[in-house]
Parts: structure tokens; sequence; C-alpha cells
């Protein structure tokens, strides 16, 4: 398949006024609906997107049936509401009656779609000459974004950012801890409402551009994916303003480009990769970052294993320095694949030197094979002394633990136990 | 012999106070004052509304019937001088935080919504930490503390407070015993500084020795006193012993036949 190089080249030149506009609709609408979208996913709200957005669809409808126009403005104000009146139910129904917030918001979703898709199905049969285009309310037509209609997302986008950044403390504890932030004297009440209403706003103005079924992906996706990148409140924001903002303008490209792709999809894809992108690859939260601590950890559970075994065989066979494959493996619960890669590891940093198929070990090899030693048995003396566990009880527990302990808590094992000479079953501790 | 103690100048009236939750009566009919400069228990068993009493004298909930008024004030007028500490299990502690941003929390009940915290608010914020003993967490994130350091990170957001008054809902409920030790020490300074502390409780054995004062409560108020009066056999029978039957068998026809607790 051959990139579109000449389009993506006028797309982000500009060279068609067109798309210009395009561009700033769907920057603004993603990246402020990203930014919104930290507070609804940190409320644990991510849910009430989705009920928004479907339930603008009747209220965008009902506006036009009332004005006869797509004047962009009124669709709004009748999208707004229709979605905010969502949001009032779903609340009004979890505080007053039986039924659990999520059946309260399944509920309300379908009931409001549905009245939205009959209300669309009556104004096609009324034959409206300008009618044409309001169903792609459903999946969106950013491609087809008009200059008033970005306008109006411009101003709503800024009036929203405002919002949040002056309310961004509010915002913040309330989300963390709602009974101290009442406790505190906070407006709690009045900033739930202002939360809404911003959500709102930008719900009713993203859907115009991505569709009813895909907003809610554009509200907490980029916040669901910068939360594995940062475990701060500002770089949160930034991060999932940033996603937001690349996948809305990468989407908006790539529809751009290959005539007749559907904007709004290509953004969710993007954002979607973007977000399957930080689970993998974030530092310590990605998956990647778990495998590589785990690999981390359990070769190093290998090679002071091994080396464990070279001091026990020099104490053993003293007569000797190097030994060969079958002697180390003895005793040692590995495959032999396991131990190879382990010696080789363990030659690599100058612990063990090969001599054709023996092994010896080195003097930085022997004071580590003696702390891990000394780990062991101090552990089982800790043991058998502090926690009254019996003398044929401790190696187990021992085998493990010897490859936690810090050089901190070796120093202090051996003060506690006054640096004892010999561990639970009188073997020399190794200093 | 029920021993309802009242003081003179309370530092906290409680009138009347019910609270309904789902129509069934949290607390009910709850009368009594506290006084200045003292630690207070609020113990009762599970369910008896220690939590809810707390949360009506915040105005986190609402009461049904009856008022609460903190230094003879409504509680919004006084905010600013009485400090509340939730259940540490009431939130997630895995939120993208640092242990000096929730403490810096306790400033913004100075500095309200909008204002910067300045240099005066972070030296507070240390010295908060310092008094816990956390000043060395202070940048760690609030997902990798243990209990004990999470209820150690909400008590300092208190003290970032510099309140008169502290509502702590159960500050030693799963702590370990040498920060159980700490908390304490640091609530005795507290009150020779002249604080009164409020504190849900329930561990019957400690009583005594945390407490100067206890309130019992089981749904009603069984007793409020100093502890050497209210630690009776008998009175505490009769908090933790039976619930009275008649009393709750009308609390669940409340709510079984949706009958209001008081009509106009």
């Amino acid at each position: 398949m051959n990139l579109p190089f000449k389009e993506l080249l006028e797309f982000f030149t500009f060279s068609e006024p067109n798309v210009q506009v395009v561009f700033w609709g769907v920057l603004v609408l993603s990246s402020v609906s990203a930014l919104v979208g930290c507070f609804t996913y940190l409320r644990k709200r991510s849910l009430i997107g989705d009920v928004i957005a479907h339930s603008v669809l009747p209220g965008i409808a009902l506006a036009f049936l009332l004005s006869r126009e797509k004047d962009p403005f009124q669709l709004l104000i009748g999208a707004g509401i229709t979605g905010w009146l969502s949001v009032y139910l779903v609340d009004f129904i979890t505080h007053h009656s039986k039924i659990k917030n999520d059946t309260a918001i399944a509920l309300i979703l379908s009931v409001f779609f549905g009245a939205g898709v009959l209300l669309l199905t009556h104004i096609q049969h009324t034959g409206l000459a300008s009618q044409s285009g309001l169903d792609s309310f459903i999946f969106g037509k950013a491609a087809a974004m008009r200059p008033q209609e970005v306008k109006l997302f411009l101003i709503i986008g800024i009036i929203v950012t405002i919002a949040t950044i002056v309310f961004l403390r509010g915002f913040y504890v309330m989300a963390f801890d709602e009974d101290f932030a009442i406790a505190i004297g906070f407006p709690v009440p009045w900033l739930r409402v202002i939360l809404s209403i911003i959500t709102v706003l930008i719900v009713a103005s993203g859907v115009q551009a991505v569709g009813v079924v895909l907003m809610s992906a554009l509200l907490i996706t980029p916040a669901a994916a910068a939360r594995f990148w940062t475990n701060k409140l500002k770089f949160l924001i930034w991060i999932a303003v940033c996603f937001g903002a690349v996948s809305g303008v990468l989407g908006a490209a790539i529809s751009y480009s290959y005539n007749g792709m559907p904007t709004g999809p290509w953004i969710v894809i993007v954002l979607s990769l973007l977000a399957f992108f930080s689970a993998l690859f974030a530092p310590q939260k990605g998956i990647y970052a778990r495998w590589s601590h785990n690999r981390f950890n359990s070769r190093k559970i290998l090679c002071e294993n091994i080396l464990k075994r070279f001091f026990h065989l020099e104490q053993h066979h003293p007569e000797k320095r190097d030994y060969s494959l079958v002697e180390i493996l003895s005793k040692l619960n590995l495959k032999e694949a396991e131990l190879k890669s382990g010696l080789r590891l363990l030659v690599r940093n100058d612990k063990l030197t090969r001599t054709g198929m023996n092994w010896t070990l080195e003097e930085v090899g022997r004071t580590e094979a003696r702390e891990i030693v000394r780990k062991h048995r101090l552990w089982e003396l800790y043991l058998s002394k502090y926690l009254n566990i019996k003398e044929d009880h401790v190696h187990d527990d021992a085998e493990g633990i010897e490859h936690v302990i810090t050089p901190e808590i070796l120093k202090e094992l051996e003060v506690l136990l006054k640096h004892p000479e010999t561990d639970p079953h009188n073997r020399e501790i190794p200093y | 012999m029920a021993i309802i103690e009242e003081v003179k100048n309370p530092v906290l009236e409680v009138h009347s106070l019910t609270v309904v939750y789902n129509k069934q009566p949290a607390i009910w009919n709850v009368d009594f004052t506290l006084p200045k400069g003292q630690i207070i228990g609020i113990m009762g068993p599970n369910g008896s509304g220690k939590s809810t009493l707390l949360k009506a004298i915040m105005g986190v909930v609402d009461a049904n019937i009856g008022y609460v008024k903190v230094f003879d004030q409504e509680i919004e007028e006084v905010r600013r001088k009485v400090s509340y500490v939730p259940q540490r299990q009431s939130v997630d502690w895995d939120f993208p935080a640092q242990v000096k941003d929730v403490v810096a929390m306790g400033r913004f009940a100075t500095r309200g919504i909008l204002s910067r915290l300045n240099a005066e608010d972070k030296e507070i914020v240390q010295e908060s930490l310092k008094k816990v003993g956390m000043e060395a967490f202070a940048n760690r994130q609030i997902a990798q503390l243990s209990g004990g350091q999470q209820q150690r990170v909400f008590i300092a957001r208190a003290l970032a407070q510099r309140a008169e008054l502290y509502l702590m809902d159960e500050p030693f409920a799963g702590v370990d015993a040498s920060t159980e030790e700490s908390i304490i020490e640091l609530l005795n300074e507290m009150r020779n500084h002249g604080k009164t502390l409020i504190v849900v409780h329930h561990d019957l054995y400690t009583a005594s020795d945390y407490f100067d004062w206890v309130v019992l409560l089981n749904t009603r108020l069984v007793a409020s006193g100093p502890v050497a009066k209210v630690f009776t056999p008998e009175i505490l029978a009769e908090a933790y012993g039976s619930r009275l039957t008649t009393l709750s068998k009308v609390a669940d026809l409340l709510a079984e036949r949706r009958f209001p607790m008081r009509h106009k």
C-alpha cells in the first residue's frame, strides 16, 4: 500500500481552506475532551460520557424540528438540554430509588438514544430539504465541518478550558475525597454542577465530529492512557491533552488522505493505539516494564544460586578450584540450559572464568557468594530466634528471602543478632 | 441509670439530631454537649451511627431533624476552626497524588478554591508531615503507602488546617501498634495545646486510657460523660448488648411502610 504523501502534505500545509477548518475543529474538540475526561475518569464516572453522548441525539433532532434549520448553535442548545437532563436523571434515579448506578446508566442511555433515532427517522420521512446529514450525528462527520460550527467549538473549548483551570483545585479535591471537600467548605454541589455542564458542553460539541457512539472514547481513553505514564495530576492532564490532540489531528489527516475514510473512527483508532502502546511500554506500569523487571529478578536469583553453589563446592572440595558442569549442576534444581545461561552471565560479569569445560570462581564472585550465604544463614537465625520457627523449617524460607535482602537490611540483621558465629544448623556464618 | 452529662459553654452541641438513610434512622434523636480541650471518644457497636454522627456534624450528610452547633454557631460559619478526618478506606489511594499534595489539601481550608498556596503554607505542610513522622515521604506516591502511613498522611492533612476542633473517624483502624501509639501521643499533645479532639474508636480495652470523655452510641444516645463515670458494666452492656428490640422494630416498620419520621 502506498502512503498518500501528496494528500498528507496537503493536509498539514492547509493548502485547502476546508482542511484548516477541519484541523482546528478536531484539534479543539479532541484536546478539550481529553482535559475534561481527566476528571470524569478520576471521579470514576467514565460511563457518564457515554450517557451524555447518546442522550444529545433527541435534543439535536428536536432542535431541528423546532427551528427547521441546521444552525449549529441551536442544535447545541437542544443537545445540551437533553444531555444535561440525562445526567440529572441518572443521579436522581441512583439516589432516589433502589436502582443502582450502572442500571440507571443503561436505562437512560437506551431510552434517550431510542427516542433520538425515532425522531431522526421522523425527520427523514418529513422530507425536509436541509435534513440531509443530520443522521451523520450517529457516526460523526468531522470532515464535513463548516466554519461556523468550528467557530462555535472554539468558543466552547475556550469556555470549558477556562472553567476547568479555574476550578481545577475543586475538581481535584472532590475527585479524591468528596467528604473532605465538603468539610473544608468547598461548594461541592456547585462544583458537581459545573463539571456536569462542561462535560455536557464538550460532549454535545464532540458528538458533531466523531458521533454518538465514539464520543466517550474521546473523553476517557486519553486519561486512561495517560495514567500509565504518570502519578502526578499535572502531568496526567498534559499527557491526556497531548494524546487527544495528536489522535484528533492524525485521525483527520488519515481520513482526509484516504478518500472516503470516516474521521471519527480513525481518531478513536489512533487513540486506542496510543492507549495500547501505553499499556505495553509505559515505565513501571507497562507490561514490558513488569516483564523486564521479572526477568531481572529471575536472573538475579539464578546467578546468586549458582554463586552459592560455588561457595559450597569450594568448601567441600577445597583441593580444586575449577568445576565441571556436572559438578555444578548436582544439588542445583536447574535445567542444564538454565545453568548454562546463568554461567554465561556470570562469566560476562567477571564473577567466574571459564577454561575449557570448567568454571572457576573469581574473587568478586567469591565475595558475593559469601554474602549470599551470610544472608541465608542470618535469616535462618532470625527466623528461629524472633519467629520461634523450628530449625528444620527455616531453610526454605531463607532460600527465597536471601535474594531480597538489601545491604541495609543485612547490616540491620548483623547488628540485631550481634554478629553471630553460626546459624541454627551450627554452620559457620561467613563474614 | 443513664449518664448524660451536660456541659457549660460546650465546644459542640448536638440537639435532637436524627439522620435517616433510606427511610431507616441511622441516628435517632441524639442530644448531648461536649466540653472543650478534651479527647472525646465516640464509641458503640458496628452500625451504631458513629460515622454518620461525624458526617452530620460536618454537614457532609444532612440532618433530617434537629441541629448541630459548633462553638455556638452553625458549622458553615466556623468551618475554618473545624477539621475532619474521614475513614482512610473511604478514598481510593490509587490516585495521582504525592503525600505532600494530600497534606496541602489541608491548607485549601484556609486558602479556598482559588488563591495559590504561599511559602508559609508549604512550611505548614512540611511541619505537619514532620509531626506525624512522614517528612521523609513527602514526595512518595500515595499508592505506595501502607495503611498506617495512609492514616498518618490523613492526620497530617488535618494538622495542616490549624483547626481548634478535630473530628477523626476511626484513626486507629487497621494501623500497626507503633502508629497507634504515636497517634495517641500526638492527640495528647494537641489536647495539651487546648485543642478538642473527637475520635471514633472501636477498642473498649484502650478507650479508658485514650479518652477523657466518652459518648456511647447505639443509634440512640446511651451515655455521654467523663470516661470513669460512663465505663460501668451496666452502661457498656446497654450500649453493646442487645438492641432495644421495640426501637429497632419501629425503625424497621418506618422503612418497610415508608412512613416519615415526622409529619407537619
